[in-house]
């Protein structure tokens, strides 16, 4: 559902970050993406959610060529795609509650709808309690929480994670990497930018290995090899 | 709709919730506009107060003691048809004794002489006001022809010619002046203005980088801060008109001295205040919306 062929992206610069990048995900798969700094992880993540566009190839999601939208259908295609940030990326001047239903306040939806499904989700991650909580009154693992909240509610078919455990110690790290595994299990693809051995290691799903922009492996039960 | 009550809603919670910069933005937003109307008080005292001086400075025609009446109508009709000419008024020669008179009372000498006259000495005077001190110079041209040499024995500014021209001079300096302090005052204004509200948004701008990756579309980011531009504004005009009126009611007493009992600014505000803080909240607002549109616009490229 997810095809990239012959990707490109350089940068004014001149630094190529990724090179003729070929990638097939089928639905429901849980990959980790790797790669040291430099890699292209992050200019991945950017394509994905149209916040740059390649200079060469093609990105379809579902049907979807997203290398050819408008600007003015981004934000639709940003509601499609669930997203969670090492940095939480959380409104500070919001509740939790705020904060994840304003995810659902852009695409329009009821008030009756987002007083509905918002508390669900909350349930499932575990904050339903905490939901008048601003995001400085909560921690690290509590934020990633909130994100995810903020990214399960439009039911996604597709989640992008980078490095959604790079500001968490080992204990919250393990919570969040279950909480996107019960996701998976739904049906919901995800895709793990990360650079943590361990949690690569102990997933044992597919692995997509960047080095200098190019995807030099493709294991499917892979291992962390960097 | 939904989305334009969220919008609205947005805007009222990140007012209350960024008090501090809410009010700061309202407080500089105060400061121009009492800058500005500051400048209006000063404006309308000055305007006023050449409007005194020229009003004080008139021409008076001193007509021989056998001028007829009929004559002296004539030159009235005539120069009441120039445009340039206000008024005209007539004082007979008894009205003209009474007045000399009047002012030579307490001299016996003055009082003396005119008794051994025997008759009145004076003919009638005609006082002349015109718009602006430089016309009377036409007036003396048209004036100055022959049929009239032997009607009109005299004619005099109160005051001269040199200080008509000097009045007439610093009067215009004054207008000069106060047009180029206004310019340079609303240049100042949307400066700071601008740069108040480009400061806001740009402490924002990784909420709206935020709001952009969450799918908000760009209108639902723009909205809240154009609501807020709206709210600023009307806060500000509103807490201007108050300080303003406070500031004249304990000033027009003091200008009672100097000013004619028929000017107050109060009054003034009061018959021009639709043009007055129309014009301001319109300014405002359109400084504010135009600061916001300009500052975002960098934030909202995809």
């Amino acid at each position: 559902m997810i095809k990239l062929q012959n990707i490109t992206k350089i940068y004014s610069t001149g630094t190529i970050a990724l090179r003729n990048l070929n990638l097939h995900v089928k639905p429901g798969e849980f990959i980790s993406i790797i790669g040291q700094s430099g890699s292209g992880k992050t200019t991945l993540v950017k394509l994905m959610i149209a916040e740059e566009r390649p200079n060469k190839g093609q990105i379809e999601i579902g049907e979807w060529d997203i290398t050819k939208i408008g600007s003015n259908e981004v934000p639709f295609l940003r509601r499609q795609i669930g997203v969670i940030f090492q940095d939480y990326k959380l409104l500070p001047r919001k509740t939790v509650m705020e904060n994840v239903s304003f995810a659902l306040e852009v695409a329009g939806e009821s008030s009756a709808h987002i007083q509905k499904v918002v508390p669900q989700v909350l349930e499932i991650v575990g904050l339903h309690k905490k939901s008048s909580h601003y995001p400085m009154q909560l921690s690290g693992g509590e934020q990633q929480r909130v994100a995810i909240a903020r990214s399960l509610v439009h039911r996604p078919k597709i989640i992008v994670a980078d490095e959604p455990t790079g500001n968490l110690d080992a204990i919250n790290t393990e919570e969040i990497i279950e909480i996107l595994k019960k996701i998976n299990e739904v049906g919901t693809t995800i895709l793990l930018f990360t650079h943590n051995r361990e949690i690569v290691n102990r997933l044992r799903r597919r692995v997509i290995t960047l080095h200098n922009g190019e995807l030099i492996m493709d294991q499917a039960e892979g291992k962390y090899v960097l | 709709m939904l989305s334009l009550w969220r919008i609205i809603k947005f805007a009222f919670q990140d007012m209350i919730r960024n008090i501090g910069l809410s009010f700061m933005t309202v407080f500089i937003l105060v400061l121009m506009l009492l800058s500005v109307n500051v400048l209006l008080v000063v404006d309308t005292l000055t305007k006023e107060a050449v409007r005194m001086v020229k009003d004080q400075v008139n021409v008076s025609l001193y007509f021989a003691p056998d001028a007829g009446d009929k004559d002296i109508a004539a030159i009235s009709q005539y120069i009441n048809e120039f445009p340039e000419v206000v008024t005209v008024a007539l004082l007979s020669r008894d009205e003209v004794l009474s007045s000399f008179k009047e002012r030579h009372q307490n001299n016996s000498e003055v009082e003396q002489a005119l008794d051994e006259l025997g008759n009145n000495p004076f003919g009638p005077t005609m006082i002349i006001k015109t718009k602006e001190p430089g016309d009377y110079k036409k007036i003396f041209t048209a004036l100055d022809v022959p049929e009239y040499a032997s009607l009109i024995e005299a004619k005099s500014f109160d005051g001269n010619e040199d200080a008509i021209n000097r009045i007439q001079n610093i009067t215009n300096r004054i207008e000069r002046v106060g047009f180029g302090l206004s310019v340079l005052f609303a240049i100042i204004a949307f400066l700071i203005i601008f740069n108040t509200v480009r400061v806001a948004i740009n402490t924002q701008r990784i909420e709206i980088g935020i709001k952009r990756l969450v799918g908000a579309s760009n209108w639902f980011i723009r909205g809240p801060y154009l609501v807020e531009s709206l709210v600023f504004t009307i806060i500000s005009v509103g807490v201007t008109i108050i300080l303003v009126y406070i500031g004249l009611r304990w000033l027009d007493p003091y200008l009672a001295v100097v000013f004619p009992a028929s000017f107050s600014l109060t009054n003034f505000y009061n018959s021009h205040i639709l043009y007055v803080f129309g014009t301001q909240i319109l300014s405002v607002l359109l400084l504010t919306i135009l600061s916001s549109v300009l500052a975002m616009r960098r934030q909202l490229k995809v």
